[in-house]
């Protein structure tokens, strides 16, 4: 218990330590970068426990990142400014700011049982095809919701919640509160592997009747590890929210919720680094893409999406060479660098 | 505990692989002799046409201004961004004007989604942002960096549900509008709200997805209703569409819609469809004014192609602004700012008009009608007759 108290400590510390860092040294740009892969690591990860650890096809992350959108979006503006009114915007206390995630994380987590709990009797492409349509069901059915500003969306979402010592752009505290949800989420999610139930999620992906004969109940199980995840994309739909400023139902199409199964797909599934690889890959591309297609453009032939075309391409590519992706279902450790060294470079003093 | 330090380890690598945009402690970013105006447009994916169309406007009025020596001797440099056809995209580039080019006013962009995710940069990094054509009433209201310099959609609305009512004197109005599109939802919105209010009934109405190319049911709802005119603010790609499923199920009712409407492949598009149908726009291109000619021959002269008007208001944004640097009494962002607010009967391409305290253009809406294969202007209304 003090050593895990100890290990929030430390994220604390660290996350502090991270924005101000960045606040004071880095360009915004990068900074935005950083959050962005922040967010997408959120949703690769908490999706990995349900793709990757227990083995279920889900394609509708986009949908429950849009649940926490647009439940913690609604209650922080109206516990900020009291009013729905556009206008400038003020920073959410921590007050507010912690009840909107606490909310908007419950929301998508029993949006998630209502969902999960049918759904999860499919599988394989079943499953994939239910749970993609439940994403496209919550998009237009925001999309027809007044009250929640109908295709526009809301504006006016506040920023995060001040700290002592940071200023600068936008207050200069959003890395410091995504990183947090990083930080969390990934102690929590390499815990849960290491404990009985991970086992039995794991249990569940190998061989899901041998599982049940095992004592192992497993459409409880299923629903469970879809709760979870559920939970984190709900709170990865809040930080997006907050952190743009405004939301919209089409920021979460499908398409979001494949992106996310590609970082998984490519990082490898079933591996936490392997899930935070592939977001921060995922992520970068098309960023480090883009000076190659100005430059294209500018030399008269311009590539409409460079970026989906080397995804794809690299996707054919890893499902030839690598199917199980860059790290497997194993994490990364130092055991893994060292027998990823070809044995002839690491000479005869590796083994006697 | 091995895993724990490989992680953070990899983290501090990424976060090291960072260090190249160190922060820039220049405290000079502007050089001397230049006014840098951020542009962020849809230069690729689905709105493509947009923001190509838009920027030939700003560039046509960025080429002028230079050529007879710039702004108080500044020479005006674009720094043009691509937002994709995103609008999550156009926040980012809009960090990127903001904070690493240090543009000393934005303009952009033609979609309200877009303009309304970058609002809050520029207002945060207090830059003006000019949209030359985001009509929803939204973009504006986000804070006092923000400005436009077209009409809004509920004017636009209120215009022609008075156009249909009071000059083509018709009682019963049908709407067909896009579920999912702020625009189309908006005007249909401010349309049965103003046609009411006058007096008329909207005897149906029919609602689509967005990316839908069929059009039965709802067409068969409406011809249900005989209704005098049907009001249908969509953009171009579908109208044309549309109206051909009005005519096949012979509904002879006129369609009006907003300047979502316009293109140039508008009648090729529609062929005898549109025929005797009206539409809300931003200028009359048969205008004799000799700003409107000087500028569509300057237009095709310089791209050989026709103008639209996203291309006018681009060109008419690059004039409001340069008003402004005057108005202000200098180009930082501040002055801009200031001046900004300070237009007042400005005369451009696509009207007179005044900037008012919500920071929108006061403008008329010009309605045209299609007849044949050319457009003719049946009405201008101005803000003052909508009340």
């Amino acid at each position: 218990m003090a050593r895990t108290i100890a290990i929030f400590l430390a994220a604390l510390a660290g996350c502090y330590g991270l924005n101000w860092f960045l606040a004071e040294f880095i360009e915004v740009v990068y900074v935005d970068y950083l959050n962005l892969i922040g967010i997408a690591i959120i949703l690769a990860v908490s999706l990995n426990v349900v793709n990757g650890l227990t083995g279920q096809f889900s394609l509708g992350h986009a949908g429950f990142m849009a649940v926490g959108a647009f439940v913690a979006s609604p209650i922080s503006i109206w516990l900020t400014y009291g009013e729905f009114e556009s206008g400038p915007l003020a920073h959410a206390s921590l007050l507010h700011f912690g009840l909107a995630l606490l909310a908007c994380g419950v929301g998508a987590a029993l949006v998630g049982v209502v969902v999960g709990a049918p759904a999860l009797r499919l599988k394989g492409d079943y499953l994939a095809i239910a749970t993609l349509g439940f994403g496209e069901i919550t998009r237009i059915m925001l999309q027809s919701q007044d009250i929640l500003g109908g295709p526009t969306g809301l504006k006016r979402i506040p920023k995060m919640p001040q700290l002592p010592g940071t200023a600068g752009w936008d207050g200069g505290t959003s890395t410091f509160w995504i990183f947090l949800v990083v930080a969390v989420l990934v102690i929590l999610t390499v815990r849960l592997q290491r404990s009985t139930f991970g086992r039995a999620l794991i249990a569940i992906r190998e061989n899901e009747l041998a599982a049940e004969t095992m004592g192992i109940r497993s459409s409880r199980m299923k629903v469970m590890a879809f709760v979870y995840g559920a939970f984190f994309a709900g709170i990865a739909g809040a930080l997006f929210a907050h952190y743009q400023h405004s939301v919209r139902p089409d920021d979460f199409t499908a398409v979001r919720s494949i992106g996310v199964v590609v970082m998984l797909v490519l990082g490898g599934l079933g591996s936490v680094t392997g899930a935070i690889t592939g977001a921060v890959f995922v992520t970068l591309l098309p960023i480090m893409l883009r000076p190659v297609e100005e430059s294209l453009a500018s030399s008269g032939t311009p590539i409409t999406g460079l970026s989906m075309i080397v995804y794809a391409l690299l996707l054919i590519a890893f499902m030839i060479f690598r199917p199980q992706g860059i790290f497997g279902q194993r994490e990364l450790s130092l055991k893994l660098l060292r027998s990823w060294v070809p044995s002839a470079v690491r000479g005869k003093g590796g083994k006697p | 505990m091995r895993t724990a330090l490989a992680l953070v380890m990899a983290f501090m690598a990424l976060v090291l692989s960072f260090t190249p945009g160190c922060k820039d402690k220049d405290p000079d970013p502007q050089a001397a002799n230049e006014i840098k105006i951020g542009v962020f447009l849809s230069l690729s994916d689905a709105n493509a046409d947009f923001g190509k169309t838009t920027l030939n406007g700003i560039q046509l009025a960025v080429d002028e201004i230079n050529e007879k020596g710039g702004v108080n001797g500044k020479k005006l440099v674009l720094v043009t961004k691509d937002t994709r056809s995103s609008p999550e995209q156009a926040q980012t580039v809009a960090k990127e004007l903001a904070t690493q080019d240090k543009v000393a006013v934005a303009i952009g962009s033609v979609e309200s989604g877009q303009s309304i995710k970058a609002a809050p940069v520029f207002q945060e990094a207090g830059i003006p942002m000019v949209s030359p054509s985001s009509t929803n009433p939204e973009v504006t209201k986000q804070g006092d960096c923000i400005f436009r310099v077209c009409y809004l959609d509920d004017f636009q609305g209120a215009s022609c549900a008075a156009f249909a009512y009071k000059d083509l004197e018709f009682r019963k109005a049908a709407i067909i509008f896009a579920q999912d599109d702020d625009y189309s939802k908006g005007l249909a919105d401010f349309f049965r709200k103003s046609f009411t209010a006058l007096g008329g009934t909207i005897v149906e109405e029919a609602a689509f997805q967005g990316k839908a190319s069929e059009f039965k049911d709802q067409v068969t709802k409406i011809a249900a209703a005989n209704p005098d005119v049907i009001f249908a603010p969509v953009y171009y790609g579908s109208i044309g569409l549309i109206a051909r499923d009005f005519r096949k199920q012979g509904v002879k009712a006129p369609l009006l819609g907003g300047d979502g409407w316009e293109s140039p492949q508008l009648i090729q598009l529609a062929g005898e469809t549109l025929e005797g149908c009206y539409f809300g726009y931003h200028y009359d291109p048969e205008d004799s004014d000799p700003k409107v000619q000087g500028y569509l021959k300057a237009y095709k002269a310089k791209f050989n192609t026709e103008p639209n008007s996203l291309s006018a208001l681009g060109y008419d944004a690059v004039y409001t602004v340069v008003k402004a640097i005057e108005l202000g009494g200098g180009d930082t962002s501040a002055q801009i700012k200031d001046g900004l607010t300070k237009i007042k009967d400005f005369h451009g391409v696509t009207g007179t008009y005044s900037i008012d305290s919500g920071r929108n253009a006061q403008k008329a809406i010009t309605m045209l009608k299609i007849g044949g294969t050319d457009l003719k202007k049946v009405k201008v209304i101005q803000p003052s007759d909508i009340k």
